[in-house]
């Protein structure tokens, strides 16, 4: 997509984000919030697992990473939520050091499974370590609200700082994508040997986009916490939750743009549809039906619905171009018609 | 501590990594001929399980009895899962294959639990039941049997790749499928052969486990991380790496819950699996 | 003069015909949210089939239990015999999922109240949508201390919770010791390690000094496992006379079989409900489940204090062919408390609901629980609740604690299991 089509996409996209309060009542709007949500998330993980090619499933730890940061600078040192965003992607990014530092020498399978192991340890690290509440997880205090504070008793201001964190992640992720960074991270997906020939450090910029997306990802966890008011090992760290993040871009198309947020779409719409429709019943129809359709656009839309949505355009614009060549006969054709009459 | 403590934990180790390493070499031959890491293997497992409990409830077969034939049923459910959907993304991205895997995993629960509800079931009272003092240790005759068991169609495998025409072709397959391709064997045909086997070891892990462990429709859940660990630790592909990486994986997961406390067993697994991984990537016995 | 005389006559039928519709059937929706799918369904299925019994109790009416509150059929009188009307959700045992449900339930399905969610996780985060909606939140089962530690106007629980369950125990030894001479001996533990064997660890830890218990080692586990045996090993190498256990379904199952496997025979097995009263657990296990105790809240032999037990009892097993347990007596219960609340009430706003829920005052032969009743103080715990202690004998629960309540005397130890049968 080049850059006047971003712009008109980012455009439409934020203007139906604005307009969406003004449509839905509570529910829906929480609703928009967790698309929002999620789709912030996919994006941050998209930035080292699409853009860079490295293929993590241990994202949790940093979505937890973050929620724990702020959710514990806050209960214990009365640390305002909004410096404890920002020191919980500072920190996630700090340990990603230590994630890349283990998992970066690894390839392909080996890396994808080692990501899962360093997330499981988090986890399990979390659930016995007793100051930060252990199994028993953390209560966000209600008594702070409003702005300053990041807590509301309603559901619109979470939708301003959801849409707000999601902008920003974009804005930072196209940022990157136009840079000489996106530049390297390409390089390293598609072509790692002929990078590092050219001088290329793979390992510094592997870190980079690691430690990039672990920022956001953070982020990302500390909105949780202030939104859920409870987190606990299993809600934010569980391996579950990163299979989430990048399911979100593959199935909106991973490396590019706005994929994650496609994805984010259509993966929570069928979510939630499909649980509120059959969840009720218990018999596990809903689940059913969800994993049928992550196994048909896994198998039949594997660049995602970005990547569907531009070979449709590309198979339409052929068809076009092959219409005009029908409806305007070249000269030769024309004279040798002539001929034959 | 007692020596007596430590070598019934040894042995209870042994018989346990033995399972793991036969749900393994299934995953790790999937991965080995096709490139693909199978999400859902420890459904498999469970389809096993129950097909183990059903045989016994409905027909009053006990599960050794129906081992061949539940193995049979997976191997065929296993080739009908290839020729249904995995042959459509044999040469998809890696990641569009972790996914399709995975919504097979979430969509075999979900049937699962639809089918035969979330209930807890249990093999109780089968031929193999009770304990048995070997060498002074005691051990649970379930589980002697699911370890000798694990052995058996282990060797069997073996034999299979290694002795015969057909385990050469998909040997042959696995180490260069053009080069193979071009000696004459069908790549479709020895993909569906690797899935089916693969599903039916998975499938004879969850008959020897249904003797001794409860039966529900997550089962799977607890064993797939394992699972790939031990995959991962023993080299993709490798068969024989499988197996000797279960048995590690089971006897450091029990001995390290005792002497560390069970609380940590699993990441004493994963912390022993991320150091080998850190010195040699391709794992025990994988190709570098 | 014509015109106004059809408008006098348009007047007066739609006058008549508001009438008639308020006086037509309204429908009380209550927001029920449980694990329909994912982990705890198996549970989640019992609680929906407690709940529907309890609905078509209140809406249809049913023979032989007319102690029970409301059991006429004819609905809510107060509010003009209006239907209860179940709205389920699913919350998959997802803190978040719970949230988001609540939320749908309470601004789309319009409910006037929310019941559930049996996970503790769950029930917080689904209670605080409900305490910033203003929407009364009842309840029925989850155990852990802090949910009424949060200083919430809407929410209610009728169950007691650990910090009493824990306590019972205890007291349970001690009452032991002093009138039956049987002496607990060294005690280990073995609790999983989320959030409810965490929160059970603690208290034990503080409760056993006070009672001069002799706690030697306490072992945790993930309770999604392949196997026990570090865990039973570290028992034996402990060789406790009494185990505390708090586990899961699976993980209960698993440790029983793990215990005969390895030869591990305690005096007695003292468990925490949970997987241990779960319908699942004897079905599995059959004759080895025998001679444990654990901590219940409900068992069908108390019906000879209480006779409705039996009388609500036979309704679910004709119907579900499974007795209640704990955990589907509790939300039954709940559901009954949260009916006859909106009926005290007169009405469906959420104020008056929510008045009569804090002035509820149910005795305890209205209930099908052995409690003295529901009552509930200023933090919206119910205070008037109790566990008992129950021995498996012959595939069935039986009360052997408080003595008073008893049906059979407690055995113990418990034969070692080369010794049975």
């Amino acid at each position: 997509m080049n850059t006047m089509k971003q712009f008109y996409f980012a455009a439409a996209a934020l203007a139906l984000a604005l307009a969406v309060p003004a449509l839905t009542d509570a529910s829906h709007l929480n609703m928009a919030i967790l698309v929002l949500m999620a789709a912030q998330a996919g994006i941050a993980w998209n930035m080292v697992g699409g853009y860079a090619g490295q293929v993590s499933l241990g994202h949790a730890a940093f979505y937890g990473l973050g929620a724990y940061a702020s959710t514990l600078l806050l209960v214990k040192f009365g640390v305002n939520p909004w410096i404890g965003m920002l020191a919980g992607g500072f920190i996630a990014a700090l340990l990603s050091l230590g994630f890349g530092w283990s998992c970066f020498r690894l390839k392909g399978h080996y890396f994808a499974m080692a990501t899962i192991a360093v997330a499981e340890l988090v986890q399990i690290f979390f659930t016995e370590w007793e100051y930060g509440g252990a199994a028993v997880g953390l209560y966000v205090p209600m008594d702070k609200q409003g702005w300053l504070w990041m807590n509301f008793s309603t559901k619109l201001p979470y939708y301003w700082l959801a849409l707000g964190l999601l902008v920003i992640t974009l804005a930072a992720n196209w940022w990157i994508e136009r840079s000489y960074l996106g530049y390297y991270f390409r390089a390293i997906k598609d072509e790692p040997d002929a990078a590092r020939s050219i001088g290329v450090n793979i390992a510094r910029y592997k870190q980079v986009a690691l430690s990039v997306s672990a920022f956001f990802t953070a982020a990302g966890g500390s909105l949780y916490a202030q939104k859920e008011l409870y987190i606990d090992p299993n809600s934010v760290l569980s391996t579950a939750l990163s299979i989430k993040m990048a399911l979100v871009s593959i199935l909106g198309g991973v490396g590019t743009l706005f994929g994650p947020v496609v994805g984010a779409v259509v993966l929570t719409s069928i979510e939630e549809f499909t649980r509120i429709a059959f969840g009720g019943t218990g018999r596990g129809t809903d689940v059913i039906i969800y994993a049928s359709l992550i196994i048909v656009i896994a198998v039949f839309y594997p660049t995602g619905l970005m990547g569907w949505l531009r070979s449709f355009r590309e198979r339409r614009e052929a068809r076009a171009h092959a219409d005009r060549q029908m409806a305007a006969p070249s000269a030769a054709v024309q004279t040798l018609g002539k001929e034959a009459s | 501590m007692t020596t007596d403590i430590l070598l019934q934990t040894l042995a209870s180790g042994v018989l346990i990594g033995l399972i793991y390493a036969l749900v393994a070499i299934g995953l790790t031959m999937i991965f080995g001929v096709m490139d693909i890491v199978n999400f859902a293997h420890g459904e498999f497992l469970m389809l096993g399980m129950y097909s183990a409990f059903w045989l016994f409830s409905l027909y009053a077969l006990d599960p050794m009895i129906t081992l061949p034939l539940t193995v049979l049923m997976l191997f065929a459910f296993g080739v009908l899962l290839y020729k249904l959907v995995i042959v459509r993304i044999i040469n998809a991205p890696m990641l569009s294959q972790i996914f399709t895997t995975f919504g097979i995993m979430i969509l075999l629960r979900g049937v699962a639990q639809f089918l035969w509800k979330p209930d807890f079931r249990s093999i109780e009272n089968s031929a193999v039941s009770g304990t048995v003092k070997l060498l002074g240790i005691q051990l649970g005759k379930p589980q002697l049997v699911a370890g000798v068991g694990a052995i058996v169609v282990t060797g069997l495998i073996y034999f299979f790749l290694n002795k015969t025409r057909l385990g050469a072709a998909l040997e042959a397959t696995a180490s260069d499928k053009e080069a193979a391709r071009l000696m004459g064997i069908d790549s479709h045909k020895m993909f569906s052969l690797a899935w089916g086997v693969g599903a039916a070891c998975a499938g004879a892990a969850g008959v020897l486990l249904s003797t001794f462990f409860p039966i529900f429709p997550d089962v799977g859940a607890n064993f797939i991380l394992l699972a790939f660990v031990v995959v991962n630790l023993g080299g993709f592909g490798s068969v024989s790496g499988a197996f000797w990486a279960g048995i590690l994986v089971g006897v450091i997961e029990v001995m390290g819950g005792l002497l560390l406390g069970p609380q940590y067993k699993t990441a004493i697994v994963l912390v022993l699996f991320l150091g080998v991984l850190m010195f040699r990537p391709q794992g025990l016995m994988g190709k570098a | 003069m014509k015109k106004s005389w059809w408008a006098r006559v348009a007047a007066v039928l739609a006058g008549a015909g508001f009438c008639l519709c308020a006086q037509a059937q309204q429908e009380i929706k209550i927001g029920v949210l449980y694990p329909l799918t994912g982990p705890g369904a198996s549970v989640g299925a019992e609680l929906r089939s407690a709940l529907e019994l309890a609905a078509d109790i209140i809406n249809n009416g049913a023979p032989g239990v007319s102690e029970l509150p409301l059991s006429a059929g004819k609905g809510l009188p107060n509010l003009k015999g209006a239907k209860i009307k179940l709205v389920f959700a699913d919350h998959q045992a997802n803190p978040q999922t719970g949230a988001t449900e609540a939320e749908r339930l309470i601004t789309q399905e319009k409910v006037v109240a929310l019941v559930g969610a049996y996970n503790s996780a769950v029930t917080a985060t689904a209670s605080q949508i409900a305490e910033r909606a203003g929407i009364p939140f009842l309840n029925p089962e989850s155990s852990s201390a802090s949910l009424t530690q949060r200083n919430f106007k809407w929410f209610f629980r009728t169950t007691p919770h650990d910090d009493l369950f824990v306590h019972n125990a205890f007291d349970f030894l001690k009452e032991l010791e002093a009138k039956k001479g049987i002496k607990a001996g060294v005690v280990a533990s073995l609790n999983e390690n989320g959030l409810w064997g965490t929160e059970t660890t603690k208290l034990q830890t503080k409760l056993a000094p006070e009672f001069k218990q002799n706690l030697v080692k306490q072992v945790m586990y993930p309770a999604k496992t392949t196997q026990l045996t570090s865990e039973v090993q570290t028992l034996k190498a402990a060789n406790p006379n009494l185990v505390l256990q708090s586990s899961y379904t699976a993980d209960a199952i698993l440790s029983i079989k793990t215990y005969k496997e390895l030869g591990f025979s305690p005096d007695m097995i003292l468990a925490n409900n949970a997987g241990f009263t779960d319908t699942d657990f004897i079905k599995t296990l059959g004759k080895d489940a025998d001679y444990i105790i654990t901590r219940e809240v409900w068992a069908l032999d108390l019906a000879n204090r209480n006779p409705l037990i039996k009388q609500v009892n036979d309704l679910f097993n004709s119907r579900y062919k499974i007795n209640f347990t704990g955990n589907s007596s509790r939300t039954f219960t709940g559901l009954m408390v949260m009916a006859d609340a909106i009926n005290r009430a007169g009405s469906t706003e959420p104020e008056a609901i929510r008045k009569a829920l804090a002035a509820t005052d149910m005795p305890g032969s209205k209930l099908i629980m052995p409690w003295k009743g529901v009552k509930f103080d200023a933090t919206g715990q119910n205070t008037l609740g109790q566990g008992i202690l129950v021995q498996i004998m012959g595939g069935k629960y039986n009360t052997v604690w408080p003595f008073d309540m008893a049906s059979r005397e407690v055995t113990w130890p418990m034969p070692k299991w080369d010794q049975r049968k």
